[in-house]
């Protein structure tokens, strides 16, 4: 076998304080998918940030088709073929998907200099017609799906003779028809001798995906397998050095009450008569596409988005969900689908995200208690686990996993008995998640009701007791959770 | 079973160094005291101090409520604007044939200024306008009135009845009736901000404003409120304005902005919002109004001082930013 197309060896680094990478080696064949996983502060980030040319390594080689580079600058990595596709993509939104695309080696007509559109957008869509990607070059990329921007930055990457593609949770955003159009690409890719390193905290898409998996914990490579050698449990247990008993801790929990009841409940194009009921102790999951109108079902109900017929009732009672105000004073309550975004504040203290959604009872009158503030925080930080040097800390330096945990200490704190929780694990590591199961079950036998948006199949095949599929806006099928399977809920979703 | 995981140290907490920021602060002010009084003997005399304290509670007021609203991540540029129309409409309302009796131009004056800050929060919540660009039309507008109400003259106030706002003393300690209204105003924001439920529902709003609003909190509300206070502070000043010149006048307050938002960023509020505090505000307030009179008692003159706080204003963004980036 001649050399590989990458190979690092022995990388070490070490930040402030911390021992991110301690002599990683990896390699990667032409042609090969390399998964890479581990837990949130494993050191995937820290290493393909040097591969990248973002940080500079203390300790190691890094070798491309067997001879040695030096990767100082992004610049650098991407003259040797290397291109990293970070989660949070970066495209020029207000830009055309030829101009996005050509960036940079826009053609121009001769002599006068200026751009030839004509030519421009001919190249654009010959180079998207040999990747099979269907794509109008005129298109504003700003109105792009998150897996359009995705399959444009691959393009990109591919015309500039990137042979090395590095994808950091390239689906952490993608509903399964998104997914598996994107295994597609990755699958062409490989066909076309490209080496591709996978990470992504989804091991279901790891199995699927992946030719061999490496495991990196507490910044130490732990071993690579052949994918097709391993099984979950095994690879769960590389990653967080342990054997989970069980990763989907649902207890027989019986249903008390009717707790909330939606009826017809609907937005003009989008929704159509939504009923269902949820009950004490109860989790129900709504499954459905993206762009289905499940994410508007949990908006409307908690008052973020208006909605123009349809009633609610919370324990018999007619509420109006007009404000998430209005909503928690019916004891309803919701967890973001992204917790930067609604969920956090990120430059403030632990200690004030968990009291945020409670401020009106922190203190009596007019006055805030920081003394209050600090109680419930501390117990918070107990009860749920949350990894954190003091309540003090700044939340935009703690692990996703932490910050998650902390949304859903603001969310409990409330005292809310019905959670509305989007996509309640997005991106976090496998120990948090099981974390977080545990506090939906203890929510449950507490008496409260649970609505869940999750696309991961095997997380809401697991977790709910019911399964409602929407589609199109309608409700299509509903499944208990014995009689729910992944080729059921599929099949419901194009009815 | 949580606690078996290993997990990768999170990064030391960086511990909060706000309040030695604004106790730095506090010490320069102390030691500029210092150096201006053996620099000039005037400096340090009671009449120049009080006269100090007098101008500095004309702009310390607004820059109280302003400080609030850049924590939203918010602007107001129309309190000179809003200064301005008060004195003039003042001044109109008791140069009338038959002028309005004069206690009610307190309720007068405040209630024009509540109804300006009432419409830029209505704009800049319910229509969610850039409040840059809404207070600076409010800006155009206010000080246009002042224009047309005045028919661009200065009017006199023969018999100064707001002179006292302006201009006298608590007998016996001596203390500007400004400086009263000045400390009153900071000890009500003061708790408003730093120790009511309203203030840390600000700062929740400057952090993250669709997390703020997720999480229950009325932010048009909130904001509407800021930009009242701050039209009705600004009010206050008008007539701390019109009392010191017994004239209303549309030229009057003429850059205030500049002092007031210099004073906030000075003090340590973020213009990205999310920080800040009072007696930051307080130090910056004060230790703009001591350079200003100090270095005007060692012989520089106004418009030198101009170019040296245009200058003074963009070090304080450049520093403060190159501390955010450091630690970032």
């Amino acid at each position: 076998m001649g050399s590989a197309l990458l190979e690092m060896r022995g990388v070490s680094k070490q930040f402030p304080g911390v021992q991110a990478l301690k002599d990683v080696s990896i390699d990667l064949q032409a042609g090969e998918v390399l998964g890479l996983v581990g837990e949130n502060g494993a050191g995937k980030s820290t290493l393909i940030k040097i591969l990248n040319g973002d940080y500079q390594m203390d300790s190691g080689e890094i070798l491309i088709n067997g001879r040695q580079v030096a990767l100082r600058s992004p610049s650098d990595a991407a003259e040797q073929g290397i291109r990293v596709l970070y989660q949070e993509l970066i495209t020029l939104d207000t830009l055309t998907v030829a101009e996005n695309l050509l960036v940079g080696h826009l053609p121009t007509r001769r002599g006068s200099g200026l751009v030839d559109w004509r030519a421009a957008n001919e190249t654009a869509r010959a180079v998207l017609r040999r990747m099979n990607i269907d794509l109008d070059p005129r298109t504003i990329v700003g109105d792009l799906s998150v897996h359009q921007k995705q399959v444009l930055e691959i393009a990109k990457a591919i015309q500039k003779k990137a042979t090395i593609l590095v994808m950091d949770e390239p689906t952490a955003a993608l509903g399964e028809e998104d997914t598996r159009s994107l295994f597609g690409i990755i699958r062409s890719l490989k066909e076309q001798g490209v080496g591709i390193v996978y990470i992504s905290h989804r091991l279901m898409e790891v199995f699927e995906i992946t030719d061999r998996v490496t495991v990196l914990r507490d910044g130490q490579k732990i071993g690579t397998v052949r994918t097709d050698q391993a099984n979950m449990a095994q690879l769960i247990g590389m990653m967080v050095g342990r054997q989970l008993e069980e990763f989907y801790p649902k207890r027989e929990i019986p249903k008390g009450e009717v707790l909330m009841r939606v009826q017809d409940l609907s937005i003009k194009g989008i929704l159509d008569k939504i009923s269902f009921s949820l009950r004490s102790g109860e989790i129900v999951g709504l499954f459905g596409l993206l762009g289905s109108g499940r994410m508007n079902v949990l908006r409307a109900l908690y008052g973020l988005d208006p909605y123009d017929g349809g009633t609610v009732t919370v324990d018999g009672r007619t509420v109006a969900l007009t404000t998430p105000n209005g909503a928690l004073a019916s004891s309803i309550g919701y967890l973001p689908i992204d917790r930067k975004l609604e969920g956090l504040a990120l430059s403030l203290p632990v200690s004030a995200n968990i009291t945020m959604a409670n401020i009106d009872h922190i203190g009596s009158g007019f006055f805030y208690s920081g003394k209050l503030e600090r109680q419930r925080a501390q117990k918070w930080v107990k009860d749920v686990s949350i990894r954190t040097p003091d309540i003090a800390t700044e939340v935009n330096s703690l692990s996703g996993g932490n910050q998650q945990k902390i949304v859903l200490a603001k969310l409990l704190e409330t005292g809310s008995r019905i959670f509305l929780m989007n996509e309640p694990t997005r991106g976090i590591d496998v120990g948090a998640k099981v974390d977080i199961y545990q506090m939906m079950e203890n929510l449950c036998e507490a008496g409260a009701g649970i609505i869940m948006i999750s696309s991961e199949l095997p997380e809401m095949l697991s977790m709910a007791d019911r399964i409602i599929v929407i589609a199109r806006g309608r409700i299509k099928a509903e499944f208990s959770r014995q009689e729910a399977s992944q080729e059921k809920l599929l099949a419901a979703t194009t009815l | 079973m949580a606690d078996a995981i290993q997990l990768e140290p999170e990064p030391a907490a960086r511990k909060k160094k706000r309040l030695s920021a604004t106790l730095i602060l506090f010490l320069a002010l102390v030691g500029m005291v210092a150096a201006f009084a053996a620099l000039s003997k005037d400096f340090y005399s009671f009449l120049n101090i009080s006269t100090m304290l007098t101008n500095i509670s004309f702009s310390g007021i607004v820059a109280g409520a302003l400080t609030m609203i850049l924590i939203t991540g918010g602007l107001d540029i129309s309190i000179g604007g809003n200064i301005a129309l008060t004195s003039c409409l003042v001044a109109y309302l008791f140069n009338l044939e038959r002028p309005v009796p004069a206690w009610t131009l307190i309720p007068i004056a405040v209630g024009l200024g509540a109804a300006i800050g009432a419409f830029n929060g209505l704009f800049i919540t319910r229509l969610d306008l850039n409040p840059i660009i809404t207070t600076l039309g409010t800006m155009a507008v206010t000080r246009g009135l002042g224009y047309v109400l005045t028919k661009s003259r200065s009017i006199l106030i023969m018999e100064n009845v707001t002179g006292f706002i302006g201009r006298t003393v608590i007998p016996g300690i001596q203390i500007p009736i400004p400086l009263v209204l000045m400390v009153i105003t900071y000890v009500l924001l003061f708790f408003l901000l730093g120790k009511s439920k309203f203030g840390r529902k600000v700062y929740c709003i400057g952090a993250n404003q669709a997390a703020a609003r997720a999480s229950g909190i009325r932010v048009n509300r909130v904001k509407f409120i800021l930009y009242l206070i701050s039209g009705i502070t600004a009010s206050i000043s008008g007539l701390i304005l019109t009392g010191q010149t017994a004239v209303g006048m549309p030229q009057h307050a003429n850059g205030v902005e500049l002092d007031v938002i210099t004073a906030v960023l000075l003090g340590g509020t973020a213009l990205s919002g999310g920080k800040g505090e009072i007696l930051g505000t307080l130090a910056g307030v004060l230790i703009l109004g001591v350079l200003y009179n100090g270095f005007t008692m060692i012989g520089f003159r106004f418009v030198h001082i101009r170019v040296f706080q245009g200058i003074l204003l963009i070090l304080i963004v450049a520093l403060y930013e190159l501390r955010d980036r450091k630690k970032a």
